[in-house]
């Protein structure tokens, strides 16, 4: 029972094991990888007898015996074996690299979706950036085996058998095995080399992209670094970085160029080979000169594959790490789930009880929360205040089912919350973050978030009720204006307006949770929201927590959070009467008095 | 183009420096190309002279065979010093060039930052300088090489024989067109599948930043639509791709085999009229198909031509950029003493007026004048002008109309550097550096001693959490500073701020993102920061600047009120009603 979703399945079924997956693709499409591998087969079938008929071209030619009209016969001959091959191959090619992009895409598909499952615990485990290497890098390993490893290893065996039946049949089989020795070597020098390679290159793109991150640092800084004069210790810094740079560069070029020098080598050795034993063969008869030059031409043909054995070790070796890690991924199971029979109810009040609630983080020493009770009735409104990391936002994060609380410890309306089915839950809560997180698209869209299909005058009247709809009109293009990556355009108070008008527009949710979320809005504008709040608190039951005690002036009761737990309960009249936080936090805000004492 | 072409020459200047060694990359070149233009003709002569005879000898075969792998053995050594000499070359240059480049970008005005993105920045001295070497290492390679390799079988062709070697050049602009008509589609198909890649790319790493609001929000469905619509269109982009890179490919092996074919015709009829001998025709055939490389190489590289060019006058632009803040000619010496730069720290406005733009006013006629050592506080609401103020002083931007003055003299007849030296700013945003706490604090400067970081950390009231960090002062922070809480960078920018001993310190919104708590935290440490120097403080919270000297209120870039918290108070005007505002309840005078 996966939360939520269930349209991932039609993607893959069943998904736990990507070995598998890759094998079903395959399975799934066997006739078309027949038909592309068949095509390939035949290809190199057409690509040996090329060498072969310039080989008897040329002994009819030096028997005298040839006509003008047997030249002609010869070269068309050659024409169209050629076309055979270059048409076989160009199929059997695209056949088997456009399956490839479709694994690469369904793969993609796949990841998607399974990351939409897994909770908000997965997602601080592991960064972005390393998510995102699965999508970047495993997926593109393992689409490189299967389109470009395929192609080249059937193309290579092929060939290779082709080409040392037809050398052995048609030649001499002493002329193939002699000059095949050094080449023979080739596959092993691409299978050192290429790794050695691989790593070089990954230093040398670990100090670029230090370089670039020592470059934005500076640039960021820059006024620090102006205002201090520092600009020549910036420079000094960053010349190392490029002295290192061209360090490692010229280490991969060392590889590389010996690289490139190996390869020709052993396969100018290997001609070498073939010219004086094949020469030395003509000279005793034993072949023909038609026989001597069709083998240097194989002898070129040969070299091909025995290189494409090499790389295709390499594809299928990064391949197979690449999969053990999406199979990783793909196995991790959402530790969010729907209940097994999930209460349903066709209409919620909103009342929120917190009973004993008590929380720890996995892997955390000490509890979150502990013992934490509350009830806010329907229609009412709850300030929670603590220090940073007093569990305010673990409090809030509970409600929201973004990890599991206990059982029985929070309920709406005396249902479980685990007792609901989850969408049901998100669908009966609004939520403003603290951050004010946005989608790189238009302002609109951000604020329709979860309603892309509501009128216009929906979205504006939000807009309006948040206090951001002045800003959203001086914008170039209104509503339709694309606010960037993560809402860059707008500063950090009309971001959280944005997302404060995103929270309202769910006019059908019953309780409304505010997660530090006017903390970059100012105090005017501050008040004016609060009084939009009241207005809307009739039908809502809200939840806000706030550093900024004026945002909590009006509501119906405050708890104040220490350490996990209630230290104090009342409202703002009966908690600056007693000593506790709340009275110095409030002390601090009216006025403090401690500067310059 | 001649901007780029006049940009392109500005940076040939850090190739011509090499000029010896690419003479010498072009002899090795030209040996490398030679060598393979040989080797067909060693295998001719073999055919001609020593097989087809009626009674052929195997010594000179022998011989010959020795050449063949002599010849290729001086080809692939010539190749390899080539390539790794031209590699160092393009290396050194693209490092003069970032080096240069980054130089030029620090010493730029703030008002250059405000108008370039930082990542575009990052692009010019990370990619661009990259392209441009390029130009160097990819395409000046390629004219050579390939160029050397046409003109070369091209001559042994017409050595061999003209008539057949003439018409063989007809397949040159059939190879050339193709592969021309063929590099615009794949480079058309490649744009496309890269942007759609990137915007796939992009979409996948917000909605895994977003995952939760997208969960939360009941948005699982719709996001992933959209998913599929990106992943779709960057699918058949990529598959398209694919599909033109086949075509080219197998074109290119058809055209291949077809000229063999045609040169089995026409030279087999040559053979056959005893124009020319087997070897001969073996030769030929083996040279027409050499054609093949360098032409698709040259176009290859006609495109690394083109994004060079762009490349470099994108870099040719910054490069081009002057500093708008710039030094007097002869600045106004500032006396050092034996405690460093001899200032009292008196700081003045006089009549300043200042816009970032010709038509915009943000600072109007602002007068005021700080004694040394003062505490003074700015108070106002957001967009009131108040950093703008600190920006003035730094000399981030000059003035419109009147003046600043430190100790009486003007900023703009300083240095800047020892107007720098005088003053240090914390603000908001605290920058840190990947380094150690050590060097965070002392800004990578060796010449700060230890006690002085030291002693700053403990006056910033730091010293204790930095103690607690594994490895104590020699802790590594990561740029983004991730694992430090925002007190915690706080107190380190003050930190820093003070081991540069600054006789006017400027606290621009220091203490804004942090929490009431740890804000009162902080308030101690800034009466100990502030001692003995200029204290200028752009205030987040009025309890800040309470107990100020000196509170000046601004409004729409102008001083409105001025004098400390009780005078203020006593006016009754924006400052008392800025403090009831920001009071969580009416109650404020009643509770104290």
């Amino acid at each position: 029972m996966v939360a939520a979703i269930n349209f991932s399945v039609a993607v893959w079924g069943e998904v736990m094991d990507p070995t598998s997956i890759v094998r079903s693709f395959i399975a799934k499409n066997q006739w078309k990888y027949l038909l592309g591998v068949l095509a390939i087969g035949t290809a190199e079938f057409f690509q040996v007898r090329i060498p072969h008929i310039l080989g008897r071209f040329i002994d009819r030619l030096k028997l005298g015996g040839s006509t003008e009209h047997a030249i002609l016969s010869f070269a068309l001959e050659l024409a169209i074996v050629a076309a055979g091959y270059v048409l076989a191959f160009g199929l059997g090619q695209t056949r088997i690299g456009q399956l490839g992009r479709t694994w690469e895409f369904e793969m993609r598909q796949a990841l998607f979706a399974h990351w939409e499952t897994l909770s908000s615990w997965y997602f601080q485990q592991h960064s972005v950036g390393d998510l995102l290497n699965h999508s970047l890098n495993d997926v593109t390993a393992v689409r490189q085996a299967l389109s470009m490893g395929l192609n080249q290893i059937s193309q290579a065996i092929f060939l290779f058998i082709a080409t040392l039946f037809m050398t052995m049949k048609t030649i001499d089989w002493r002329l193939t095995l002699f000059s095949l020795v050094p080449i023979l070597f080739i596959p092993v020098v691409i299978a050192i080399i290429r790794p050695q390679v691989r790593l070089r290159s990954r230093l040398v793109q670990e100090s670029l992209s230090d370089m670039s991150e020592r470059a934005e640092e500076s640039f960021q800084a820059i006024r620090l670094i102006k205002a201090s004069s520092n600009e020549p210790v910036e420079v000094d810094r960053f010349t190392r970085r490029t002295e290192t740079i061209v360090e490692r560069q010229m280490s991969l070029v060392r590889m590389n160029t010996l690289f490139q020098a190996l390869v020709p080598l052993l396969s100018g050795i290997g001609f070498t080979v073939g010219l004086v034993y094949g020469g030395w063969l003509v000279v005793h008869h034993r072949i023909s000169l038609g026989g001597f030059v069709a083998f240097t031409v194989y002898l070129s043909m040969l070299v091909q594959p025995l290189m494409q054995f090499g790389v295709v070790i390499n594809l299928f070796q990064n391949a197979s790490a690449s999969l053990l890690r999406l199979q990783r991924l793909l196995a991790v199971t959402p530790d969010i789930r729907d209940p097994e029979h999930p209460l349903e109810r066709p209409h919620w009040e909103g009342t929120l009880t917190a009973q004993h609630l008590t929380f720890r983080y996995p892997n955390a020493k000490h509890n979150a929360l502990s013992e934490v009770s509350f009830i806010v009735p329907e229609g009412t409104t709850l300030g929670i205040v603590g220090r940073t990391g007093a569990g305010k936002t673990t409090l809030l994060n509970l409600m929201l089912r973004d990890y599991d609380p206990p059982p029985g410890a929070l309920a709406i309306d005396g249902v479980d919350i685990r007792g609901i089915r989850v969408s049901e839950l998100r669908h009966l809560v609004a939520y403003v973050p603290q951050d004010g997180f946005l989608f790189s698209t238009t302002i609109g869209n951000n604020i329709a978030f979860s309603r892309p299909t509501v009128v216009p005058q929906a979205v504006k009247e939000a807009a309006q009720q948040s206090r951001i709809w002045e800003t959203i009109r001086d914008l170039p293009q209104g509503m339709d204006t694309d606010i960037g990556e993560r809402g860059v355009m707008l500063s950090g108070g009309q971001r959280q307006r944005t997302a404060i008008a995103r929270a309202l527009i769910k006019s059908d949710a019953k309780i409304l949770i505010l997660d530090d979320s006017l903390s970059a809005v100012d105090t005017l504008t501050e008040s004016e929201i609060l009084e939009v709040l009241r207005t809307v608190r009739g039908k809502k039951t809200v939840i806000i927590a706030a550093h900024r005690l004026s945002a909590l002036r009006d509501t119906d009761q405050i708890i104040v959070l220490d350490k996990g737990s209630i230290t104090q309960v009342g409202t703002h009249e009966s908690l600056i009467q007693q000593t506790g936080i709340y009275r110095d936090l409030y002390r601090i805000q009216a006025g403090g008095d401690s500067l310059h004492a | 183009m001649s901007d780029s072409a006049s940009a392109m020459r500005h940076l040939l200047g850090y190739a011509r420096r090499h000029w010896r060694e690419f003479l010498a990359v072009v002899g090795l070149v030209m040996v490398y190309v030679l060598t393979q233009v040989m080797q067909p003709w060693l295998v001719k002569i073999v055919i001609d002279q020593d097989l087809i005879v009626r009674h052929p000898h195997f010594r000179s075969i022998l011989v010959i065979g020795l050449i063949y792998l002599g010849v290729t053995v001086v080809g692939l050594f010539a190749n390899f010093t080539q390539n790794r000499k031209l590699q160092w070359i393009g290396q050194r240059i693209v490092r003069d060039i970032r080096n240069d480049l980054f130089t030029h970008i620090e010493s730029l005005s703030v008002r250059f930052f405000d108008t370039h993105e930082t990542g575009r920045l990052i692009t010019n001295v990370a990619s661009d300088t990259n392209q441009v070497s390029q130009f160097f290492t990819s395409f000046l390679l390629s004219l050579i090489q390939d160029g050397m390799s046409i003109i070369l079988i091209m001559g042994a062709m017409l050595l061999l024989n003209w008539k057949i070697a003439l018409l063989s050049f007809l397949v040159i602009p059939v190879i050339v067109a193709i592969s021309a008509v063929f590099r615009k589609k794949l480079r058309e198909n490649y744009r496309f599948t890269r942007s759609q890649y990137s915007r796939l790319i992009g979409y996948t790493a917000e909605n895994l930043g977003g995952m939760r609001i997208t969960q939360i929000f009941n948005q699982e469905k719709k996001q992933f639509d959209q998913h599929t619509a990106l992943n779709r269109r960057f699918t058949d982009g990529n598959i398209s791709e694919y599909k033109w890179s086949v075509r080219f490919n197998r074109t290119f092996n058809a055209l291949g085999n077809l000229s063999v074919a045609l040169m089995m015709w026409v030279g087999g009829m040559a053979v056959l009229h005893r124009t020319i001998e087997v070897g001969v025709l073996y030769a030929f055939i083996t040279y027409i198909q050499q054609f093949f490389n360098p032409i698709n190489s040259l176009t290859q590289n006609w495109n690394t031509l083109q994004t060079s060019m762009i490349s470099a006058e994108r870099i040719g632009g910054v490069l081009l950029t002057e500093a708008e803040i710039t030094d007097a000619p002869a600045p106004v010496e500032v006396p050092l003493g034996p405690s460093g730069i001899e200032i009292e720290g008196e700081v003045a406005f006089n009549q300043v007026s200042f816009g970032y733009s010709p038509d915009a006013v943000v600072l109007e006629d602002i007068n005021f004048r700080v004694k040394p050592r003062m505490f003074v506080g700015f108070v106002g609401e957001t967009g009131a002008g108040k950093s703008t103020l600190m920006s003035l002083l730094t000399r981030f931007y000059d003035v419109r109309k009147g003046s600043i003055t430190v100790d009486g003299i003007d900023v703009r007849s300083l240095r800047q550097s020892d107007l720098h030296r005088i003053m240090a700013i914390v603000q908001q945003d605290v920058n840190l550096f990947s380094g150690t706490v050590r060097d965070n604090i002392r800004m990578f400067r060796e010449e700060i001693r230890e006690e002085t970081v030291q002693e700053a950390a403990h006056v910033a009231g730091a010293d204790e959490f930095i103690r607690q960090l594994p490895g104590g002062y020699d802790a590594w922070i990561r740029a983004k500073g991730a694992n430090l809480s925002l007190g915690q960078r706080q107190l380190l920018a003050f930190a820093r701020a003070l081991a540069l001993q600054p006789k006017i310190l400027i606290l621009d919104e220091a203490t804004a993102s942090l929490d009431s708590a740890t804000e009162m935290a902080l308030q101690a440490g800034l009466t100990r920061i502030a001692a003995g120097r200029t204290t200028l403080v752009i205030a987040h919270r009025l309890s800040t600047v309470r107990h100020a000297d000196m509170i000046y209120v601004m409004d729409h870039g102008r001083i409105v009120e001025r004098g400390n918290h009780e005078e203020l108070l006593a006016l009754n005007g924006q400052y008392a009603r800025m403090v009831s505002k920001a009071a969580p309840t009416e109650l404020v005078e009643r509770s104290f």
